[in-house]
């Protein structure tokens, strides 16, 4: 009981959407679509949604080449790589900040966004910049890594 | 001071520290130490160079054999598991050979995935609201314990809610295929969004997820513990989880025609082309029962209830004392309060305090988060008048010794002046320390606040062991691991009691161990103090304190050696296998170590058995 540590919640919020993020990418190079292709398309049958010309550009880095898919499922892992973290981040001071986390989940969601696999994973990013922008506002801090001096609670 | 006593402490001081530097590096055990009257310090307080912690690879080991290889839980294991399995590859079998079907099939691996792991899905969404069917339980616990534990309801439901994370990913990661196939072959025509996001199928998965992400990620025992409510309130979206749960099939989305095939009646569609599992028909009843469960709780919460007395302990725990006519239950079982004058909504787990043959119900209840501190200020014994009555009973105690005066858990009750609160009660629950009077020898270890449901079992074995009906117990030894002397107080004066009570001093044996760290000149005190006292200085009873933290694997194993050289219990030698059942309340550190414990020790000749409850 007692006060939420918003920084906490965010935390296991973004390592669902990272994990969701890897997994959607992976998905997505092997069934390449660009979410948005209903603006302007047009459904052909068979084949589906062709996408409008003005949309060139993102079905050359989705469809032709998963450049996005792949890009989100590098941020995921970095996110992850932060999140759980890595020994070698924990001891970073930058590991600590929650505006990086903001702006890494802000990027993760932009990628995950525009492909078809990835649209939760870039909702729940948003619901984890919400609960950091919370942690932030609140003026929550992050422990620093404690030194390993032995293992607590056994009994 | 009388001189002669002077003398007396001057002589025996220096005798009494080498004794206990002597004996510094002994293994804290209970039998030898209680028998010798010692305070046994433990190893950690003088040597800080002692192992302890165990290596990694060991911890896995064991983790891995408690969790998933030993008895009952590889059985539930093969059970849960094989059952999920095997459903997904019925699933996956029946679409795929559905003749009718063939059009979907078309789709292929993807399909057979989604069809498979859907009816997993079900099975976990029929099943994931019966362990909280708390009332039904309390009723079938007793006739059931041989075929399932059924106090460990809500380690249960979080293996279904595991198992449902998973499919999850393998139902809608299978569906996410299928819907861009579906475009693209235009086998129905239409495009994926809008199957995922204007058809009842997509909506309500999409939102299930949604759901499972806040229920999830606030369930976490991290947030729990900080901000219970926050726990509390979002997983009150299963309403609307379960909502989405049994409508996510509506819409005809399974069929054999081109369009759905709605008709005007319920359910609003026709069997003839709709061939999903219809599985809601069978997973709904736990969720109406569920359902019908929280509106009799209400019913029952506004049954005639009375705050008759609060009495405040000098550690700060409260006392309330209830008067509820209509509320029946057995020692070691629980209960939901609600003050609606704190919050009209919330329910606060305690433990029952009082024994069944008590004209009242009581709870004790420390303040320590928002709603109990709450609870203090609206009593008028806030944190900070607690705080001060500590301190007078920390002075207090130390004059009272010198008066011949022995108690120090001295409580007072609540003025008449301050009107006290409206109180709602939900219970009880069950907890499984009802069932002690069913093993020869019942080992009872409370860890802090964990001591509680003791209090009533304690009181109730007291009670029964006057009217001579003890069923088959024979010996009971009560362990209580605490961290500091203040929050004695309350316990302390039942404990005497209780200990006053023992015509065979062999019946019940407690023992205290404190785990605190203790100052050098707290460790001399307590020494000199100890010296020739009938009352163990610290707790005022007659059992010896001990120092540290117990070494369960030591204590089980000595208690093994006693009960089959026939020392432990009288004329049990020629007596079946002993069950000694272990009872425990407290934190999971403390539970692992009893149960890698009462593990090893299991003989032919003796079984250890645990039980624990859950916060």
């Amino acid at each position: 009981m007692g006060a939420l540590v918003w920084h906490d919640l965010a935390r296991f919020i973004s390592i669902t959407a990272s994990v969701y993020a890897v997994w959607s990418g992976f998905f997505g190079i092997f069934y390449r679509k660009f979410f948005w292709d209903f603006v302007g398309g047009t459904l052909r049958d068979p084949g589906g949604l062709q996408p409008s010309p003005a949309a060139s550009v993102f079905i050359m880095l989705i469809v032709k080449t998963p450049v996005i898919q792949i890009s989100a499922m590098i941020q995921g892992l970095l996110i992850l790589a932060l999140e759980f973290p890595i020994p070698v981040f924990k001891a970073l001071s930058v590991y600590r900040s929650f505006p990086m986390r903001i702006v890494l989940l802000f990027f993760q969601a932009f990628s995950c966004v525009l492909y078809y696999q990835g649209t939760n994973a870039a909702l729940y990013s948003l619901i984890a910049i919400f609960c950091y922008t919370q942690a932030l506002m609140r003026g929550e801090e992050m422990e620093e890594a404690k030194a390993n001096r032995g293992k607590g609670g056994q009994a | 001071m009388a001189p002669a006593s002077y003398f007396a402490r001057a002589l025996v001081f220096p005798l009494v520290a080498g004794y206990a530097l002597f004996f510094y590096n002994r293994p804290v055990f209970f039998l030898s130490s209680a028998s010798l009257g010692w305070p046994t310090f433990p190893s950690c307080l003088i040597n800080p160079m002692a192992p302890t912690a165990a290596s990694p690879v060991t911890n896995v080991v064991h983790w891995t054999q408690r969790e998933f290889l030993t008895g009952k839980r590889l059985l539930f294991n093969i059970l849960f598991y094989g059952a999920h399995v095997g459903l997904f590859a019925y699933g996956w079998y029946s679409q795929a050979t559905n003749k009718r079907l063939a059009a979907l099939n078309a789709l292929t691996w993807s399909v057979w995935t989604s069809r498979g792991a859907g009816l997993v899905l079900a099975l976990d969404g029929g099943l994931i609201l019966i362990p909280m069917l708390r009332n039904i339980i309390r009723v079938v616990r007793p006739k059931l314990t041989w075929l399932f534990p059924a106090d460990e309801n809500i380690w249960f439901h979080r293996q279904v809610a595991y198992s449902m994370a998973f499919w999850s990913m393998v139902h809608t990661t299978a569906h996410y295929v299928n819907f861009i196939n579906v475009e693209r072959t235009q086998v129905r025509k239409q495009i994926a969004l809008q199957i995922h996001y204007t058809q009842p199928g997509g909506i309500t998965g999409h939102f299930m997820l949604l759901i499972m992400v806040l229920m999830y990620a606030t369930a976490h025992q991290k947030i729990r513990n900080q901000c219970f409510e926050a726990f509390w309130y979002t997983h009150h979206l299963a309403f609307f989880f379960m909502l989405g749960l049994y409508t996510h099939a509506t819409g005809c989305f399974v069929r054999d025609s081109v369009d759905p095939d709605y008709i005007g009646t319920f359910p609003f569609y026709s069997t003839e082309h709709c061939l999903g599992y219809l599985s809601w028909r069978y997973i709904i009843w736990p969720g109406i029962i569920y359902f019908g469960e929280r509106v009799y709780r209400e019913v029952r919460a506004r049954r005639a209830t009375r705050l008759s007395k609060v009495l405040v302990h000098p550690s700060g725990a409260m006392e309330l004392r209830i008067v509820k006519p209509s509320f029946k239950y057995v020692s070691g079982q629980w209960l939901f309060i609600q003050i609606p004058d704190i919050s009209s909504l919330q329910w606060h787990p305690f433990t029952i305090t009082s024994a069944p043959e008590d004209p009242y119900v009581s709870v004790h209840i420390r303040q320590v988060g928002d709603w109990t501190k709450g609870l203090g200020e609206r009593l008028g014994v806030g944190p900070s008048v607690v705080a001060q009555m500590t301190a007078a009973a920390m002075k207090g105690s130390e004059k009272d010794r010198d008066l011949g005066n022995i108690t120090r858990g001295d409580f007072f009750e609540i003025d008449a002046k301050v009107s006290l609160p409206a109180v709602r009660l939900d219970g009880p629950y069950g907890a499984p320390a009802e069932d002690v009077f069913n093993a020869e020898v019942a080992v009872l270890v409370g860890a802090g606040i964990g001591v509680t449901p003791f209090a009533s079992i304690l009181k109730h074995i007291w009670y029964r062991q006057r009217r001579g009906n003890l069923g088959s117990l024979r010996r009971v030894e009560f362990f209580w691991v605490c961290r500091d002397a203040p929050s004695f107080g309350w316990f302390q004066s039942l404990l005497q009691e209780v200990e006053a009570a023992q015509a065979d001093p062999n019946f019940l044996r407690i023992n205290i161990y404190l785990t605190q760290k203790i100052s050098e000149d707290m460790l001399w005190n307590i020494t000199v103090n100890d010296v020739g006292g009938a009352y163990d200085p610290l707790t005022l009873l007659r059992s010896r304190t001990m120092f540290g933290r117990p070494d369960w694997m030591n204590i089980y194993g000595q208690m093994r050696q006693a009960i089959e050289s026939g020392q432990y219990i009288a004329g049990a030698k020629s007596q079946l296998r002993t069950k000694v059942a272990t009872y425990f309340c407290g934190p999971s550190a403390i539970a692992h170590a009893l149960k890698d414990a009462t593990l090893q020790n299991t003989n032919s000749a003796v079984e250890f058995t645990l039980a624990k409850e859950h916060f």
